[in-house]
């Protein structure tokens, strides 16, 4: 059991696995991750990757919704910018930048510009606040594809068709396996979630929170609404913009329908579920989110033989299960699976003297 | 060495050892999976819940011809709620859990794109789907996909040679604003232009919810004598001609594949009346009503009318079932063929075989003899709706493009 932390020196104050109990977390995690790149079959890498890029950006909608307190429903756009300025960027420099370092600098450059977007789009939160401000990201979604759907644009976006993407190629290592994409996007989920949490320690981290908790008050702290809140929204639009780039390299096409509305809800749901604020919070929700709806399929799949039929009878089964989990979640835990995590390890550690 | 009896026998029977034993090894499987993603959720359920059905129809009918060489054949469906990341999951799903799983059938263009770069190697299979996107009808670039009637283009080309035959000289284009709607615009500006038909009119709408009147009072000022509407499944196409009809316009109206189900305009003349008398549409597949010298459409009715009492399937079948049929029947006739030639069922050899399907007598679905063209067949007719009869029949010969 442990009681408390001992802290003897600066660097065991600053540390962020500060007990063994998480540093032992973070090796079975990483452990677990090599495990799946090393065995799991395509199936399992599929969700896999397609849980991690989900993880990126609701990371994303979690520093802004989260911890700073700003509603958004616009977030989609952002993966949608980055997944098209990668595009963009390795046909425009097909052949200006060798191939090997375009990636490298495609990846940046998608986050740089889901950034600038971000700070423009969030332009009205110093006005607008709670539901006013969810509609206006809203807008921001509609127009963000309405823009990439314009014939105009049509030779770089691809238009309403769609557009096929590259595979990335790091200094020679072209990532054309769904197998070797997990290896990246398990990498950058990691970094991204140790970003986070280290944000949260900083000066700028603790100046979101402060906004979130009271945002008068932080100004009479001496904090600037304008430049925190663009702050924020900015690194939210910068990891939502690299799940895009990831979303793009990982897909063989992107077409606009995919980074509609359904997307900014389904980012939203995951962070609500797993956990608003809370580090982990997005990695239990996009488990919900992505991993639930394939267990319950297969769980009906194993259970039918997947005969047409009786899948016919069960696909709205599916659904409405799906939805009232979700449901179930919200009313018996608001706080989300994360503080349900909390709870259970709390009672472990401290068993047999609590419950 | 002398050949006794008994050195005969025994080099005869190391040499079946030595020839038969890796072909006892590579026993036949007990059975063949045909996959599917299906929309049987989401905005397409109405015509997902309406495939599911013929699925096991398919698989009953083609066992009791013996299946594949002897081994029968399963089908399994899984929903997709028309999200082509969905669907694309179920069929990795599919490969890492049915072991002979030989061919697909996909739910949208979407997912058809999103899934042909996957399909190499270990990952690929002989492929059929819903759409009938001129882009997936391209052996070098997909070689495993394919079409099973004509693509958009053609339907419009066959439309627009319909008009010619006509004396029409005048036509608007009126498509949904997605990319089912845009896919054969650029083709049917060119043909029109090569058969001398003036396109006067093109015109975007909402998927749905379009906003009728300002889209019939354009049409009106560009006064065509025929109009091709594409892009819509459900709705606005039915609204359209009824906000025209209500306008007193004469234009024409005609349709492709998916604006031709019988069960919507008969919905449609049920609830507003009978202003879809004489709409025109191409159909790749005869009615299933149409069944005289069709001994599979007979066959269909059989079972349909055995296994589905009491639902609409039961003396009718939907276009978009026949579409699913016919697609499976042409992924099962390349892979009968590629058995019969003693290969394995994988799928560059099921690409070669359905590749090599010509003047197929398709027992029904087409009205003439068919070939595998570039992996689509480019073969359709125009019927047209009668809100009397609510039936839609013959209003040219087969037209092959």
């Amino acid at each position: 059991m442990i009681t408390g932390n001992l802290k003897a020196s600066y660097a065991a104050d600053e540390q962020v696995f500060d007990n063994r109990n998480k540093r032992a977390f973070l090796y079975a995690a990483l452990l677990g991750l090599a495990a799946l790149a090393g065995f799991a079959d395509d199936y399992v890498i599929l969700v896999a990757c397609q849980m991690g890029i989900l993880l990126i950006a609701v990371v994303g909608v979690n520093v802004v919704t989260g911890y700073t307190g700003l509603i958004s429903l616009g977030h989609a756009a952002f993966v949608a910018v980055g997944a098209y300025t990668v595009t963009i960027f390795h046909e425009a420099f097909a052949g200006a930048i060798p191939e090997g370092l375009r990636a490298l600098i495609a990846i940046p450059v998608a986050m740089a510009v889901s950034a600038l977007v971000g700070i423009i789009v969030g332009l009205p939160s110093l006005r607008v606040k709670g539901l006013y401000l969810a509609v206006a990201t809203l807008s921001a979604n509609f127009i963000v594809i309405f823009l990439i759907e314009q014939e105009v644009f049509a030779p770089w976006t691809g238009g309403m068709v769609g557009i096929d993407t590259p595979a990335p190629d790091f200094l020679g290592w072209t990532l054309d396996t769904k197998r070797e994409m997990f290896v990246l996007i398990a990498a950058l989920g990691v970094l991204t979630l140790l970003a986070v949490q280290n944000l949260f320690r900083t000066r700028v981290g603790r100046a979101f929170i402060a906004i979130r908790d009271r945002d008068y008050s932080a100004e009479i702290m001496g904090i600037s609404l304008l430049r925190t809140k663009l702050t924020s929204f900015a690194i939210s639009a910068a990891l939502c913009g690299l799940s895009g780039a990831l979303f793009a390299y990982f897909y063989a096409r992107i077409l606009p329908e995919q980074f509609e509305l359904a997307l900014s809800l389904e980012l939203v749901a995951a962070m609500i579920v797993g956990g608003m604020g809370r580090t982990m919070g997005p990695v239990f929700g996009v488990a919900v989110i992505v991993m639930v709806p394939e267990v319950i399929k297969s769980i009906f799949g194993v259970a039918t033989g997947g005969e047409a039929g009786v899948a016919q009878l069960l696909a709205p089964l599916q659904e409405i299960a799906f939805g009232l989990l979700i449901v179930l979640f919200l009313l018996f835990e608001p706080l989300g699976l994360n503080h349900m995590a909390d709870r259970a390890l709390r009672a472990l550690n401290r068993w047999p003297f609590a419950r | 060495m002398t050949l006794t009896r008994r050195s005969f026998l025994a080099t005869g029977a190391a040499a079946s050892a030595a020839i038969g034993a890796p072909m006892v090894l590579r026993a036949q499987p007990s059975e063949y999976v045909f996959g599917a993603s299906l929309p049987m959720t989401g905005p397409f359920a109405t015509a997902g819940q309406l495939v599911a059905p013929t699925l096991k129809m398919f698989e009953d009918l083609a066992n009791e011809d013996g299946g594949i060489g002897g081994v029968p054949i399963r089908t399994t469906a899984e929903d997709s709620g028309y999200i082509p990341q969905n669907a694309l999951a179920n069929y990795q799903r599919a490969l890492a859990t049915e072991e002979n799983l030989v061919f697909y059938y996909g739910d949208s263009t979407g997912f058809m794109k999103l899934v042909a770069p996957e399909l190499r190697g270990e990952n690929a299979r002989l492929m059929g789907s819903t759409s009938f996107a001129s882009e997936l009808a391209d052996p070098e670039k997909n070689p495993y996909q394919y079409l099973a009637g004509p693509s958009y283009e053609d339907q419009f080309d066959i439309l627009l040679e319909n008009i010619a035959a006509e004396g029409g000289t005048t036509v608007a284009f009126v498509y949904s604003n997605t990319e089912f709607g845009r896919d054969p615009l650029e083709r049917g500006r060119a043909k029109a232009a090569e058969l001398g038909i003036e396109v006067v009119l093109e015109e975007s709408t909402k998927a749905q919810g379009a906003d009728i009147p300002t889209h019939v009072t354009k049409l009106a000022q560009a006064n065509a004598e025929y109009c091709i509407l594409q892009g819509y499944v459900t709705g606005v196409w039915p609204q359209l001609i009824g906000g025209a009809r209500q306008f007193g316009l004469p234009t024409k109206f005609m349709g492709t594949f998916w604006g031709m189900e019988k069960l919507i305009a008969d919905r449609v003349t049920a609830e507003a009346g009978p202003f879809l008398d004489g709409y025109l549409g191409v159909m790749p597949y005869r009615y299933s009503y149409d069944a005289e010298t069709a001994p599979r459409y007979a066959r269909y009715a059989e079972y349909q009318k055995a296994n589905f009492a009491g639902t609409p399937l039961e003396t009718y079948l939907p276009t978009w079932g026949l579409q699913s049929l016919c697609a499976m029947e042409l992924g099962l006739t390349a892979l009968r063929r590629v058995h019969e030639e003693g290969k394995e069922l994988t799928a560059d050899n099921a690409a070669e075989a359905l590749a090599s399907i010509q003047d197929w007598d398709s027992g029904g679905f087409f009205g003439v003899p068919v070939s595998m063209e570039g992996n689509k067949i480019g073969t359709g007719r125009v019927y047209r709706y009668a809100a009397e009869t609510n039936l839609y029949t013959p209003a040219s010969d087969w037209f092959t493009v």
